[in-house]
């Protein structure tokens, strides 16, 4: 079996794995929904001033994918990763020819697919609920290329936590508290301008800044993107390498 | 084996002593380990031990809980690192072809919302070849439960499908790491008639089980690990001829709690056995039935098939009321029990202390 043929069997296996559990699977999507309707519907925006949000609908899109791109990967394969390790099925695996690099690299393949499809869920409902209008140009073929990269970084982030912590529940608890940071400190909901200067360095720090620098320049400020599509790359592949070192093989 | 054959020849050019040289009969063993050891702290799960499996073999591993065996299949699938000289084929765990191996895992929980046939599917899809998956859930007997869920599979039936999952890419050494824990007789059964028809095709088989009965049917020898070492190795029968100890008869009593007169019925048996009469003092080196109370009455031991009704004889001489009798030849869990200090609960003599000191390990 080549390493290709070996990747697409560990990822179908995983994601019907995922797919038959019908609870994990609604709240997968459920979670930016029940976002996308309390914010941008039932808080809405202030443009003028004021208020919670005090930017257009438009901007906070970034933010709303960043919420899937970020939570989603990380507890998914943090707890991947717990389970396997639980179940010794990375003992088994060890015995195989599938390498850890493999491993990882399929479960990232089926989190680009489940969030892709989350994301354009999130696109849709915010157009339906909110008055955001995303400028369309032929920038926008990259936006998918943004979340695929952003998805592939977080996996590996998700792979060192799940390595890292000793249960499932040590890795929800790691995973929430690198994201509600992230999450909020990184350009996404909260403008820079809104923060003290000292603490922007940190904000230049989190991978997440460059998705949503680079997503609000496709999709709401049209701008430069490149740049933070290059910085959101390299990130993404030192964190892939990262997170497959780190992926045990039974102890 | 053309790996193992260049491995050895590289080690006798190199001068070094050959490890992993063939035997009398021209083959180069399958496994071999040589002080193996492995600490997690300050506790030694394996202590220097030796270890050396011939092809084609079924060599079952036994001991206690805690006393090294999933460890050193760990050590031997290069699951885990050990320190001390192991090689698999010839070359270190960690290098050996994948495609040559099969494991299942003591605690092994895959993926439980695909089907047995979707697992099967899966670990065979991770290999260069595999075998087909309606004839691997055929030879587990799990043929008519290929669409079921694993989650809604009994434990047994479940740990039929790890099985199959094991022998999927058709290995040439198969670890199973009590294969049948949680299976009904039944199943049991189908899988110690697969152990034996892959063995019977060349299959080496490193067999680890608490289950003596199946041990020692199924393999061709035994090593018994106890605090992280080997103590004995060898076919069951020969470590039932040398640790088994004598046959014995188990006399269950009335009232367990009654005290019997174990020197009387002793008495008895000797005067039987050697023609003469109760009083006279026993000869030098006179095989004499020993007497013994456990916690369900007496065990006689040395008691030969036709001394049994001597020995019915000698109980109602002594005026002991007994419930049932029960005579049995030494097996491997005899061996097993001597060996690991795990004997039975006797309420007297030096087997009781033995077993005080088992019961605190």
């Amino acid at each position: 079996m080549s390493r290709v043929g070996r990747i697409a069997t560990e990822a179908s296996a995983a994601a019907r794995s995922f797919l038959r559990r019908r609870t994990a699977v609604f709240f997968t999507f459920f979670f930016p929904v029940i976002l996308v309707m309390i914010f941008g519907a039932l808080v809405q925006t202030q443009p003028t001033g004021g208020g919670l949000f005090a930017e257009p609908a438009g901007y906070y899109i970034p933010g709303y994918l960043a919420v899937v791109v970020l939570f989603t990967p990380l507890s998914r394969v943090g707890s991947e990763i717990a389970r396997h390790r639980d179940g010794g099925r990375f003992e088994k695996l060890a015995t195989t020819p599938l390498s850890r690099a493999e491993w990882l690299l399929a479960h990232t393949l089926v989190n680009v697919a489940i969030i892709g499809a989350a994301s354009l869920l999130i696109l849709g409902l915010v157009l339906a609920v909110t008055d955001a209008e995303p400028v369309v140009s032929p920038a926008l073929a990259a936006l998918p290329v943004f979340v695929a990269v952003a998805v592939a970084l977080f996996c590996g982030l998700g792979a060192l936590l799940g390595a890292l912590a000793d249960s499932q529940d040590g890795v929800i608890a790691a995973s929430n508290t690198v994201a509600l940071p992230l999450l909020f400190l990184s350009e996404t909901f909260v403008s820079p301008e809104l923060l003290p200067e000292w603490f922007l360095p940190a904000v230049a720090a989190s991978p997440l800044t460059y998705f949503a620098r680079g997503t609000r320049a496709i999709i709401h400020e049209p701008g430069p993107w490149l740049g933070d599509l290059a910085v959101l790359s390299a990130l993404a592949v030192a964190f892939l390498a990262l997170g497959a070192y780190a992926v045990p093989r039974t102890e | 084996m053309n790996e193992t054959a260049a491995a050895t020849a590289s080690a006798a050019e190199d001068g070094e002593p050959d490890r992993d040289a063939p035997d009398a009969a021209g083959t180069a063993p399958v496994v071999v380990g040589e002080g193996v050891r492995k600490s997690y702290g300050e506790v030694d799960a394996l202590d220097g031990v030796d270890i050396r499996v011939e092809p084609g073999e079924v060599f079952g591993l036994i001991g206690p809980n805690g006393a090294g065996k999933t460890t050193l299949v760990r050590a031997l699938t290069g699951t885990t690192e050990a320190d001390g000289d192991l090689r698999v084929f010839g070359v270190p765990p960690r290098e050996v072809d994948p495609q040559r191996i099969g494991l299942l895992p003591q605690s092994f929980d895959p993926p439980e919302r695909l089907t047995a046939s979707e697992l099967v599917d899966y670990y065979g899809g991770l290999y260069d070849a595999s075998r087909d998956t309606a004839s691997v859930l055929r030879d587990v007997g799990m043929a008519d439960d290929a669409d079921a869920w694993y989650e809604s599979l009994s434990g047994g039936q479940q740990r039929r499908t790890c099985v199959a999952t094991a022998i999927v890419n058709d290995p040439d050494l198969l670890f199973l790491d009590e294969p049948t824990t949680g299976i009904d007789p039944a199943g049991r059964r189908s899988i110690h008639r697969l152990i034996e028809r892959l063995a019977g095709d060349g299959t080496t088989v490193f067999l680890t089980s608490h289950a003596m009965d199946e041990v020692e049917r199924l393999a061709d020898r035994v090593a018994l690990l106890r605090d992280g070492a080997v103590v004995a190795v060898g076919a069951p029968d020969e470590l039932i001829a040398a640790h088994g100890g004598d046959p014995g008869l188990a006399v269950t009593l009335d009232d367990p709690a009654a005290e019997a007169d174990v020197e009387a019925i002793r008495e008895t048996l000797r005067a039987e056995r050697s023609g003469g009469s109760t009083g006279e003092p026993a000869a030098a080196g006179e095989d004499v039935p020993a007497v013994e109370s456990t916690s369900e009455g007496l065990r006689i031991r040395g008691v030969r098939p036709e001394e049994i009704g001597d020995a019915v004889d000698a109980l109602e001489a002594a005026g002991v009321a007994f419930e049932s009798l029960a005579w049995s030849e030494p097996s491997l869990e005899d061996v097993y029990l001597r060996l690991t200090g795990e004997e039975y609960s006797p309420r007297t003599g030096d087997l009781g202390e033995l077993a005080s000191e088992g019961g605190d390990r």
